[in-house]
């Protein structure tokens, strides 16, 4: 695989660890925002995870104008519409977007409305449609898993066409991403573990597709070691802080690195049954993670085999013959979902999850063919390939 | 300015031979969309009407093919009759001549940010899948392995198109030869 040639760009400030939420208030006066709006759900909101961020901004002096607590899983043209009418009636001047995938995406997409002007967030649809930077924009992540706080893509679906509107500008960047650990502390474990694992495939498939470059690979392979090494122990210890802030880290990382080197088959599978058999996404991560390593095997076995020192760690890494370390790597991974397995039932097979039919897997593997990350697959997929994957996946 | 002094020769063989290149892919294309299943079978999925464009960025040479029905293309030369629906855009000239001239394999150049997709992402998938099929189809084995990912293992060259292949192959080695001189 050459590496003759790669971009790498990431410039969102990261502010991580113990009390970096106080950071919020001197972060938007440095941007000259004084009248911030939240958008977040009602889930975050129902956890108390907002008081935190409310009472840092107050005690520094800075107002919360406005909060939006209803932005649903699967956020629409007709919600982002709604907020950037709330956002201007109480002339607010930035963005804090809390919460998970949605949520962040959401923010982006408002803050396109905002920024741009107009109703009609489907007209700066698809790739380098923004021309100049938008309102100042933070992001806090309430799941450690998506990295969407360091990715320059929202997805917005637009209800009246029924289609996913894609929008990729890095003007949709964040101007900083806070990483605190109060706020995945919560967390209930099979979303912690879904989330962990959505994070574990951005690493695994950014180190081994075909976008793979240098700076990524450093990202990817310090977020596998970081997720590794603290997910069971956060599982069974949900309530260790400095656990949780290696994930919430590693799932940033993770992110940076996907970012730059892109995803391959096992999200085009993932994205495909989670769009025809609703499940979630980090839990289809985690299914089909082994069985496309496998599939991918014969193309990858190098950067694969690296891996094991990061999965495993140097002991058993130079214990394994250098021949064996690709499988390895991968026997690592299912006896890491076997464990989460155990902790949460976390499902390791697309029977386990109860909520898919044999029948639609000839579905599934058309939709994935489609799919945009399976260009950057190290290795081509035809139908029959992506068949055969599912069918390994089934049970 | 100052390059196009040094390098005239070098940088107008380039344009040439992309342009060249886009005016036998569109025929070809065409042509194949009228013989083979496989490339017939993707194409069906785009709706009629539906508008391809491959550009050379900033205003280089074009390539459009608009899909016409039943899984045929109609090449349209290098002016669209309306707005295109997805544009692959190589971001300079040299990205495309690498491409083009094989010394880059498409999804490669994709993975290398050489070339940006604007559109339905999920068409441009499908299109990248019938422009690899169309270059295993016209060019031979040998040069085909080097532009995609995986040489189909079911081709079979109808004899209308093996021709095709020895007037591409003609053309490639000659500009390879000239453009890199
Ligand atoms: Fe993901």
């Amino acid at each position: 695989m050459s590496n003759s040639y790669y971009e790498f760009f990431c410039p969102v400030k990261v502010i991580a660890g113990k009390a970096a939420l106080e950071h919020i208030p001197y972060e938007l006066s440095g941007l000259a925002a004084k009248r911030p709006m939240i958008v977040t759900d009602k889930g975050v909101r129902a956890a108390g995870l907002l008081d935190p961020i409310i009472a840092a901004c107050e005690e520094s002096g800075l107002e919360i104008v406005s909060i939006y607590d209803d932005v649903p899983p699967d956020s629409s043209t007709t919600v982002v519409r709604d907020i950037a009418a709330v956002y201007r009636k109480e002339k607010c001047d930035s963005i804090i977007a809390i919460g998970g995938g949605s949520a962040i995406d959401t923010g982006k997409a408002v803050n396109i409305l905002v920024s741009e002007g107009g109703d009609e967030i489907a007209k700066y649809s698809g790739a380098g449609v923004l021309k100049r930077p938008l309102k100042p924009f933070l992001v806090v992540p309430t799941t450690a898993g998506t990295g969407s706080e360091v990715t320059s893509i929202a997805v917005i679906t637009d209800e009246k066409k029924g289609v996913k509107l894609p929008f990729t500008s890095s003007y949709l960047l964040p101007n900083a991403a806070v990483i605190d650990p109060r706020m995945t502390l919560t967390l209930p474990p099979h979303i912690t573990a879904a989330t962990a694992m959505d994070a574990m495939t951005h690493a695994v498939e950014s180190f081994t597709c075909m976008a793979k470059n240098p700076l990524s690979d450093a990202y990817a392979a310090a977020a596998i070691k970081k997720v590794s090494h603290s997910l069971l122990q956060v599982m069974d210890n949900p309530k260790d802080s400095d656990a949780r802030l290696e994930l919430a880290q590693a799932s940033t990382m993770a992110g940076i690195a996907f970012s730059n080197s892109m995803v391959g088959l096992v999200h085009s599978l993932g994205h495909a049954t989670g769009a025809i058999c609703h499940l979630p996404h980090g839990l289809c991560m985690s299914l089909y993670l082994p069985y496309v390593l496998e599939y991918n095997l014969e193309t990858i076995r190098g950067p694969l085999g690296e891996l094991l020192l990061h999965l495993e760690g140097p002991e058993i890494y130079s214990a394994t013959p250098a021949s064996r370390r690709a499988e390895a790597s991968i026997s690592a991974l299912r006896k890491l979902r076997d464990a989460l397995y155990k902790r949460c039932q976390l499902p390791r097979t697309l029977k386990e999850t109860g909520k898919v039919t044999e029948e639609q897997l000839d579905q599934i593997a058309e939709m994935a063919l489609d799919d945009g990350s399976i260009m950057f697959n190290p290795k081509e997929v035809t139908l029959k390939d992506a068949r055969a994957v599912l069918q390994r996946a089934w049970a | 300015m100052l390059a196009k002094r040094i390098q005239p020769m070098a940088s107008q063989a380039k344009r040439l031979y992309v342009e060249l290149m886009f005016q036998v892919m569109g025929r070809a294309l065409q042509a194949v969309s009228e013989v083979d299943g496989e490339v017939q079978k993707e194409a069906q999925v785009l709706p009629e009407g539906f508008l391809f464009e491959m550009m050379v960025m900033p205003e280089g040479a074009k390539l459009i093919v608009e899909h016409i029905g039943g899984g045929r293309f109609h090449y349209h030369g290098d002016s669209a009759p309306r707005a295109v629906n997805v544009s692959i855009q190589f971001k300079h000239l040299t990205h495309a001549f690498m491409v083009l001239s094989f010394q880059e394999k498409t999804s490669i150049a994709f993975a290398h940010d050489r070339m940006l997709v604007d559109g339905d992402v999920s068409y441009a998938v499908r299109m990248t899948r019938v422009l690899n099929r169309l270059e295993s189809f016209i060019l031979p084995k040998i040069i085909a392995k080097r532009a995609v990912k995986e040489y189909p293992d079911n081709l079979h060259l109808p004899e209308k198109l093996i021709s095709a292949a020895q007037i591409y192959l003609k053309v490639a080695t000659h500009f390879i030869q000239t453009a890199r001189a």
